[in-house]
């Protein structure tokens, strides 16, 4: 409107020139086109440059962090952890990594991840850079590009062999894991060559299974000759050369560490994941040798019941047979059995026996070795519990022949398991051997010898004392002087010689009378018959007159003799006789006899004992042991405190004896047996004697056996 | 406004026959090409206007989308390595209670240059349309977008700055992402669209409007 007024010309015909469009178009509209393109490039380039995404799940992945816990491989980053999540379940923690194209292809099944964490451990200090740096994932796969793969299950810790890394790897048996820890070093000439893996229960829970590494080419060292053993602490041995330390590097001395060595040469090579028993020192390993290492045959259960205490005896606990180790103790328990309406407690003990050990061959199976034990069983052989360690009073189970056994067999119980029959066992701990010692001086005769030796003595005395006996010397005598005088006598002289004399005249007169008959019709004849009839008359008289006399004398021998008997000689006899018998059932009584050799054997026990003890080695028993050795030796001198005044009165009282025997004449069987049972007697007392003497003198050679 | 109520409307130099010259201010006639005191071009109206500021507007736009997804700092310390976007920059320093800072950054990073968008699509169109301010208000707009747009680059100053300040080798570095590059080239993009607008055109559009 006032534009109209003020602008008078008319309007301009502008009319814009219709220009080609490309002249229309601003060149301005190329930065948009170069940008979209520069950005769909660098979102292109960003994707295509993009890592592979793998999944790896692990137990636990305490300090992984999405976004910011790197994967490395061989200390170089691969890879980033993009997400963090638990698998379905909750069971596992999913990591979500994407890693490096240029490595994604190696990720194959031999792939192996875990998290790198600080490490603290006596071997040095690892994964030091992650107590700044955060955790980080490590893995560990072989240049070879196999299959890829995009899932995997990491590990809870870092594998014990790198991969490629070579070396070979076998299994540890032990019984007790507290010793071994993983990563401990293995030894070889103090060489670390190579480490153990974690420690695992085996299936069956009776051993402990560790793997261990052993570094080429030093396995090569490795055959089934091969022993292990824990070195684990150091050893001090008290020994003939003194005392010997034994430690190993420090590192194994703290967290464990086996051993092996191989030094019998020719075994076989060994292959992956063999067995081998881990033995708990150096020396039983070395003595080992010349049995199997490698038990991979299976061990045969057997069980044993035991009634009595079964202390001393553990898992471990060494079987033997015939002084050979078949086997050990896997387990201990204790279960009630009912018996006709009683209960009573049987300790059971399961034995793992090794067949091969038996003798039967390295393919001897478990059947095989209780068909063999079956055989044996009824042969007589038992289960009995003996003292492995006198000091520690460890128990050992040996399987003996016992020829007087009882008749029994090999029982299965309801699971088919065998269960070998018992017998009484030899357990002589250190106490009960001291006590026995004592218990075997206490039941030394010596009381009942004493008491014998009085006895005897009394009725030595009582004999010696009786007025009977003491009267028949004398009477016995007398009684020979009167049988001497009436022998000598004039009367019994004078007869034989009236009877010459008589005889002699009448031989006289009848050789007259010869005479007087050849000279026939002589008158003188009849005068000289005459006269010789008067002579044998005379003579006949001489003759009645001796003969007159003869009763008499009769008589008196007959009283001589009358007396003789009147003598008691039988009851004297008897006597003595009966002394003679209780003498001989005293020196002939066991206890007697055994005397000397059951206190030797009270000493040799002693002295075993002691030996043991010495040879035993450990300081803290032995004071407890002589302790009980001296208070053996005060009860043994106390005993025979008694033994001397014993042996003087015996001595006396023999030479007493002896003398009333000698008046018996020395020829007789009485005082014969007599005396030599004086003498038995005589050395009794005199060994005694030297016994106690030396006791006496040296109570210490009871300790020291010398 | 004062314009908007004015009884004697304004009018043009393009409607009085002349032309100024948009380098020293120095009107000339209509038909004249060069100014005659500086030497610069003369054109009544930018006939490219218009297509310029959206192409630069589109490539700003363009430049901000990688901005905002790429990181803009990498940080790395001894202890960790983080990378963060703008927007995590933000939510972070909220996190650890920064909030002027973090409504200092929201603002120049995402809402200015936001703004700045939509405040340039909106003149450009409202040069070809009608328009709900007047002519008056929309110059008013105009200025604002031009006076604002070099601080939206704050951001990519304070990673210039760290970048250059914080190299120090394994214990700490922080170099500039991705972002930082798109973010600067989002803001130098917008602000030549701002410049390529002719603000001339607003009151062509006013005219033609009404008739
Ligand atoms: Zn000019």
């Amino acid at each position: 409107m006032t534009d109209n007024q003020t602008i008078q010309p008319a309007p301009l015909d502008v009319r814009p020139v219709k220009r080609p469009i490309w002249q229309r178009i601003s060149v301005v509209w190329l930065v948009p086109v170069l940008a979209l393109v520069v950005s769909l490039g660098v979102a292109y380039s960003s994707y295509a440059n993009q890592g592979t995404l793998i999944e790896i799940s692990f137990e636990n992945a305490s300090g992984v962090t999405a976004d910011e816990t790197v994967i490395k491989y061989r200390d170089v980053t691969v890879g980033r952890v993009e997400k963090v999540e638990f698998a379905e379940g909750l069971t596992d923690v999913l990591v979500h990594v994407r890693v490096d194209k240029t490595v994604a292809p190696y990720l194959d099944d031999d792939a192996q991840f875990w998290v790198v964490r600080p490490d603290v451990s006596v071997r040095g200090i690892t994964g030091l850079d992650t107590v700044l740096g955060g955790v980080y994932i490590d893995g560990s796969w072989d240049t070879e590009a196999d299959v890829a793969q995009y899932e995997f299950v990491g590990l809870e810790s870092p594998p014990q062999t790198r991969v490629g890394q070579r070396g070979t790897v076998v299994s540890l048996r032990a019984s007790d894991g507290s010793a071994l820890s993983q990563g401990a070093p293995i030894l070889h000439k103090g060489i670390t060559v190579g480490n153990l893996g974690t420690p695992q229960l085996s299936f069956n829970g009776n051993d402990v299974i560790v793997d261990a590494f052993i570094q080429s080419p030093y396995d090569q060292r490795i055959t089934s000759n091969t022993r292990f053993w824990d070195t684990s602490g150091f050893s001090l041995r008290l020994g003939a050369g003194g005392v010997s330390l034994d430690v190993n590097s420090i590192a194994s001395l703290i967290e464990g560490g086996i051993a092996f060595d191989t030094v019998v040469s020719g075994g076989a090579p060994v292959r992956d994941s063999q067995v081998f028993d881990l033995f708990f020192d150096e020396g039983t390993a070395r003595s080992s040798l010349f049995s199997s290492p490698t038990q991979n045959a299976e061990v045969l259960n057997i069980d044993v019941l035991f009634d009595s205490s079964v202390r001393g005896l553990s898992a471990g606990s060494e079987v033997r047979f015939q002084g050979i180790r078949i086997g050990t103790v896997t387990d201990l328990s204790a279960f009630v059995v009912t018996d006709q309406q009683e209960q009573a407690v049987r300790l059971r003990t399961n034995l793992a026996i090794e067949p091969s050990r038996l003798g039967l061959g390295p393919d001897a199976t478990p059947e095989d070795a209780l068909a063999f034990l079956d055989g044996l069983v009824a042969d007589g052989l038992r289960a009995r519990m003996i003292t492995g360690n006198i000091l520690s009073g460890s128990l050992q189970v040996e399987l003996v022949q016992v020829a007087t056994a009882p008749p029994a067999v090999l029982t299965r119980d309801a699971d088919g398991k065998g269960i070998i029959p018992t017998t009484k066992s030899e357990i002589t701990d250190v106490a009960a051997t001291a006590e026995d010692v004592l218990e075997r001086i206490n039941d030394l005769p010596i009381e009942e010898l004493m008491s014998g030796a009085i006895s005897m003595m009394d009725s030595f005395e009582r004999l010696a004392n009786d007025e009977d006996l003491r009267a028949v010397p004398s009477s016995v005598s007398a009684l020979l002087d009167e049988a001497r005088n009436l022998v000598g006598g004039e009367d019994i002289q004078a007869v034989p010689a009236d009877l010459r004399a008589a005889v002699s005249e009448m031989r006289d007169t009848i050789a007259g009378l010869n005479t007087v008959i050849t000279g026939a019709n002589d008158a003188e004849i009849v005068q000289s018959l005459a006269a010789t009839i008067e002579t044998a008359n005379t003579a006949v008289a001489n003759i009645e007159e001796a003969t007159r006399n003869l009763p008499a004398i009769t008589a008196r021998i007959e009283d001589l003799t009358d007396k003789l008997f009147a003598i008691e000689i039988e009851g004297m006899v008897d006597a003595a006789t009966q002394t003679l018998n209780s003498i001989d059932v005293l020196i002939g009584s066991d206890a007697t006899a055994d005397l000397p050799a059951s206190l030797s054997a009270a000493l040799d026990e002693v002295r075993l004992f002691l030996s043991e003890v010495r040879a035993g080695g450990a300081i803290e028993n032995v004071n407890s042991a002589l302790a009980s050795a001296s208070a053996a030796a005060q009860a043994v001198e106390t005993s025979v405190e008694g033994l001397p005044a014993l042996s003087a009165r015996a001595s006396r009282l023999v030479s007493e004896t002896e003398a009333v025997i000698q008046s018996y004449g020395e020829r007789s069987r009485f005082s014969a047996e007599t005396l030599g049972t004086l003498r038995d007697i005589q050395s009794a007392a005199d060994a005694v004697t030297n016994l106690a003497r030396t006791i006496q003198r040296n109570p210490s050679s009871l300790l020291t056996g010398r | 406004m004062a314009g908007s109520g004015t009884a004697s409307p304004l009018i043009t130099a393009r409607e009085a026959g002349l032309v100024a010259c948009q380098r020293c201010g120095r009107v000339h006639d209509r038909a004249t090409a060069v100014c005659v005191r500086c030497g610069g071009g003369l054109r009544s109206r930018d006939d490219t206007s218009t297509q310029r500021v959206w192409a630069w507007l589109i490539a700003g736009i363009i430049a901000f989308i990688p901005a905002n997804i790429y990181p803009m700092l990498l940080t790395n310390t001894l202890v960790e390595h983080s990378e963060s976007t703008i927007i995590e920059g933000v939510f972070e320093l909220i996190h650890h209670g920064s909030f002027g800072i973090a409504t200092i950054v929201f603002v120049a990073s995402i809402v200015i240059p936001l703004g700045k968008f939509m405040a340039v699509a909106y003149l450009a169109i409202s040069v070809q349309r009608r328009s709900a301010l007047n002519q008056h208000q929309r110059h008013r707009l105009f200025e604002v977008v031009e006076f604002i747009g070099r601080w939206s680059m704050i951001d990519v100053f304070v990673v210039a700055i760290l970048s250059a300040l914080v190299q120090l080798d394994s214990l700490a570095t922080i170099n500039p992402g991705i972002a930082a590059f798109s973010f600067a080239l989002s803001v130098v993009f917008t602000m030549l669209s701002a410049q390529s607008f002719d603000a001339r055109l607003i009151w062509d559009a006013d005219r033609k409007s009404p008739q």
